[in-house]
């Protein structure tokens, strides 16, 4: 059984903006979701639409067995009766109140009696490792102090659903790293459904079971992170996921390959399209190979281009390399000897094919569910 | 058809349903009194209708118009006072900026001592009534015009005061200029501390001058705060009342607002509407340049600097003698009227300052008409009418300070949650509109709406009611714009978050969204509760003997000239403005500065 099934939700504001467009979704019980995308593309609405803090303008919105929205039945649920618990951006902690008193809070509000408003707030300060701050005002907390009050204050609840609003975006790097773990420890220990908003794919990637990629108000395509990567459903997806950005090719297709420029990219399977007709190529930088130019020698493959810049990260060298009309991202983990303004060639490495159509659909596979690709 | 009814069904919030009401209560107390204030220009009332010939009252008609207009005494009815309202709010605005932007550019930009003395003190002035120096300079200045006895200056000196120095257009200019100045001071100080110190630091490294930094980076950035300043002076000159009463009434010298007081209590009623409806015509007609002149350029204002501050321009050897002026200045505007008053409470016989005359008969003397002025009055504090008139004053203040800080709070809340939507903007622009009324033109307006009953309210003229609704809607701009500012600061996730908790509306209201901005909601309660205190011009029409406040009944011991009376009511009066603002700054961390400017 679904955990959280969203059917036909759509969220249209004043002047006919469509913040989300009949958006058809299903989270799977316990896992770690994540609704990934460009800021302004739907995904802090769908999320404000399952804690019941926007009101959606059609659709429905069960949690469980509960029907928390339902515009046909005239129905919309308390946030609070929807067993879910929302850890804000801002986290939006009561300045006015203390750590304790901005975690018992929901507590007190529902009346829980005071033995097990003590206990529940000392069980969940130890898990999260706030028991010290306890006492101070949240304005005396640093940045991941705060984060972890904002969670607290939900975990208390015991929410079957945990919503997280871009929880990290306010941290610095490295406390990012940590409360990335932390989150998915959390995710482990209490077994709720998680539904995280990001527009930071690496956090995407590297936390979730399942990504729900969002463009515009519309579902892009709904599936496990390395799955996206791979076989993104439409030229969006392939250029959102990757950093650096994937590197796509216009071409023209042919039986065993396609043609962009003077750079052919070799097909392992014949492409659905008439040979001849436009096609762009999805290269990530990871499958793009240099070598430097030595005398006269062609390589059958590659293409020829001029290096415009070297940028090392410490484990691998990102060049960029003008070629015909394109500058082309290149990762290499082993130094070529190559400066600025080298000539050098580039060829494709072997790897399954990223190609889509003249209208951005992909034409070797999707992953999971993307109904943009299919209409 | 299903769905949309659904939609509506599950669109019903707290905010929604207030702002229905709230529209609702606005749209009778603002919007109906205008249109019954136009059509009182319209109405023969029962004394004109010997003025207009053939008419019975309540006939429509244009002669108001006419003889305002065009009539033989247009010139004195309407064009003399419009022209003396429109030279008194110029000069006063021009000085206002002048002494304001001046000593707000020495507090903040140059090295000058007891800043904080300074900038707390150049608050006072706005803070005590506007007509207290009206009445200190008659008591400093006045001369034989009036009789009885000169002022403190011609009995020090022996010179005698011309008219035009002691009464008319020229004091009137003046005692209100140094009312308004704050103004200028908080705003335009205000704009120059918000100043990126880095802009300057740009133009310094580019190798420009101090000269050319003031001219070409400093004073267009605080331009738009200067428009502010000018705009607003110019409008409180518009409507205010109490000084040109007091020293412009022993020349006869009219302006709009006591021209309009004398026709409305006298026998043109007509015209005096129809004063009020070009007092209100003016207010929108500055509203509207300053919202051409600034609109877009007011943002300048609220860019806040992140580096340090630019260096302070050093006075050098001007820096003593400057805060000398300074100090003198401030000391001159606030201790001399006051003391001026003071003294004048104390002298037996009006006039005559020396020791044996001391006497504290006008405080605590028993009713004579021997003793003194043989008024026949018990001294101020056991006189049960002053101090009944001061009670009801309080009483009054208290009461429209709370009701102004929940309305405020609530239509606050209800605007920015509804933000984006007309019913926000709406409810927005509403209780702006009484800004733009002066205020005497408000009281006419709520005179003509409630001095009968209609429909299912009753007559309200006479009761202490009828002021608290006319003194709520006065400040409700300023109450709505602290309400408002408040919930802007808080952002909706600390609201969002306590209903995640489950928490219900009026235990978000108590728990969160009110103590979260207590010193904001405090600060936009204090403002109305000093204003109420010292409020003359809006409440002069709506009195009734019943009803008497301190500063209306001082008007009337104005008329006969028992100044002492009115002297030592006004000195209760500062006093108490003084005291709650200090008291309230302390105990509740209230910034007067935060609500004014409008």
């Amino acid at each position: 059984m679904p955990q959280i099934a969203i059917q036909g939700v759509s969220r249209v504001f004043a002047g006919d903006v469509r913040a989300v467009w009949e958006l058809d979704l299903e989270i799977p019980d316990g896992s770690f979701t994540t609704l990934l995308g460009p800021s302004g593309c739907g995904k802090t609405t769908t999320l404000r639409m399952i804690a019941g803090l926007e009101m959606p303008t059609a659709g429905e919105i069960r949690i469980g067995d509960l029907i928390a929205f339902s515009l046909a039945k005239g129905r919309s649920l308390a946030p609070s009766k929807r067993g879910l618990g929302l850890v804000f951006q801002s986290y939006a902690l009561w300045p006015h109140l203390t750590v304790a008193q901005n975690i018992t809070f929901g507590l007190e509000v529902q009346r829980l009696g005071k033995a097990e408003t003590t206990r529940r707030l000392d069980e969940v300060a130890a898990a999260l490792q706030i028991d010290k701050l306890l006492g101070r005002y949240t304005s005396e907390l640093s940045g991941g102090q705060q984060q972890r009050v904002a969670i607290a204050r939900v975990l208390v609840m015991r929410p079957s659903v945990l919503l997280l609003d871009e929880p990290l975006s306010n941290l610095d790097a490295t406390l990012r790293m940590d409360m990335r773990a932390e989150l998915k420890r959390l995710h482990a220990e209490t077994g709720a459904t998680v539904v995280y908003v990001t527009h930071d794919q690496l956090e995407a990637l590297t936390m979730s079971t399942h990504i729900a990629l969002m463009h515009e108000g519309e579902l892009q395509q709904f599936a496990p992170p390395l799955d996206l990567y791979a076989r993104p459903a439409n030229r969006f997806a392939a250029g959102f996921l990757g950093n650096p950005r994937i590197n796509l090719l216009e071409g023209v297709a042919h039986r065993d390959h396609v043609a962009c420029g003077a750079l052919s990219v070799p097909l392992d399977a014949a492409l659905a399209v008439a040979a001849g007709a436009p096609v762009t190529v999805g290269l990530r930088a990871e499958e793009l190979r240099l070598a430097p130019v030595d005398g006269d020698d062609t390589a059958p493959r590659a293409a020829r281009g001029v290096v415009t810049s070297v940028l090392p990260t410490g484990s691998d060298w990102y060049y960029r390399v003008h070629v015909g009309d394109h500058d082309l991202i290149v990762r290499q983990n082993e130094l070529p000897d190559l400066r600025l303004g080298d000539g050098v060639w580039v060829e494709a490495a072997p790897a399954p094919l990223k190609a889509f159509d003249a209208a951005g659909r992909s034409l070797t596979g999707a992953a999971g569910i993307a109904p943009g690709a299919s209409a | 058809m299903r769905a949309r009814l659904q939609r509506f069904r599950l669109s019903v919030t707290p905010q929604r349903v207030m702002a229905v009401l709230f529209l609702f209560v606005l749209g009778y107390l603002v919007v109906v009194p205008l249109g019954v204030m136009l059509q009182e220009t319209f109405i023969v009332h029962p004394l004109e209708r010997f003025q207009i010939p053939g008419s019975m009252p309540g006939d429509y008609t244009t002669a108001h118009w006419e003889r305002t207009f065009v009539g033989p005494n247009s010139y004195a009815f309407f064009y003399r006072p419009l022209l003396n309202t429109l030279t008194i709010s110029l000069g006063l605005a021009f000085l206002a900026l002048l002494i304001g932007g001046t000593l707000a550019w020495l507090v903040v930009r140059t090295d000058l001592p007891l800043k904080g003395l300074i900038s707390n003190a150049a608050i006072i002035p706005y803070v005590m009534p506007s007509w207290t120096l009206a009445l200190a300079w008659i008591t400093l200045f006045k001369n034989q015009r009036i009789g009885g006895t000169p002022g403190i200056f011609t009995a020090l000196t022996g010179i005698a005061t011309p008219d035009w120095f002691a009464y008319g257009l020229f004091p009137i200019t003046i005692t209100l200029a140094l009312h308004y100045f704050p103004f200028g001071f908080m705003l335009i100080g205000g704009a120059l501390r918000n100043i990126d110190a880095q802009l300057e630091e740009s133009a310094e490294l580019l190798g420009a001058g101090r000269a050319t930094i003031l001219r070409r980076v400093v004073v267009p950035l605080v331009l738009p705060a200067i428009f502010s300043t000018f705009l607003l002076t110019f409008s409180r000159g518009l409507g205010t009342f109490g000084t040109p009463a007091f020293l412009g009434g022993p020349v006869r010298e009219f302006v709009l607002s006591t021209s309009l007081y004398a026709n409305l209590i006298g026998q043109r009623p007509g015209i005096g509407y129809l004063a009020a409806f070009v007092m209100i015509a003016l207010g929108v007609l500055v509203l509207y340049m300053d919202h051409r002149i600034i609109g877009s350029r007011r943002s300048f204002v609220t860019i806040s600097g992140k580096g340090a501050r630019a260096g302070l321009v050093r006075l050098g050897r001007w820096r003593w003698p400057v805060t000398v002026a300074v100090l003198a200045f401030i000391f001159g505007v606030i201790a001399v009227p006051i003391v001026a008053l003071a003294i004048d409470t104390v002298m037996l016989r009006p006039g005559v300052y020396a020791w044996s005359n001391f006497s504290l008969h006008y405080w605590i003397g028993e009713a004579s008409l021997r003793i003194g002025l043989g008024t026949g009055e018990p001294g101020i504090l056991r006189n049960p009418q002053l101090m009944r008139a001061l009670g009801n004053t309080m009483q009054l203040a208290i009461v429209v300070a709370l009701i102004c800080g929940v309305l405020g709070m609530l239509i606050g809340y209800t605007v920015v949650r509804l933000r984006g939507t007309w019913i926000s903007k709406l409810l927005d622009q509403l209780s702006f509109l009484p800004y733009l009324m002066p205020s005497i033109a408000l009281g006419s307006i709520f005179l003509a709406m409630f001095a009968v009953a209609r429909g299912p309210i009753p007559s309200l003229y006479g009761t202490f009611w009828l002021l608290v609704v006319a003194c709520v809607v006065n400040y409700l701009p300023y109450a709505v714009k602290a309400g408002t500012s408040a919930m802007m600061q808080v952002g909706p996730e600390l609201e969002e978050a306590a209903i995640m908790s489950g928490a219900g509306w009026w235990t978000r209201m108590r728990r969160v969204l009110f103590p979260v901005q207590k010193a904001t909601y405090f600060s936009g309660m204090l403002l109305p509760f000093i204003s109420v205190t010292r409020e003359l011009s809006l409440l002069i029409l709506l009195v009734t003997p019943a009803t008497q406040l301190a500063t209306t009944i001082t008007l009337r011991y104005t008329d006969r000239g028992w100044y002492p009376y009115t002297n030592g009511m006004v000195l209760l009066l500062v006093i108490i403005v003084i005291a709650s603002t200090v008291i309230s700054r302390r105990l509740m961390k209230t910034d007067l500065a935060k609500g004014l400017g409008g």
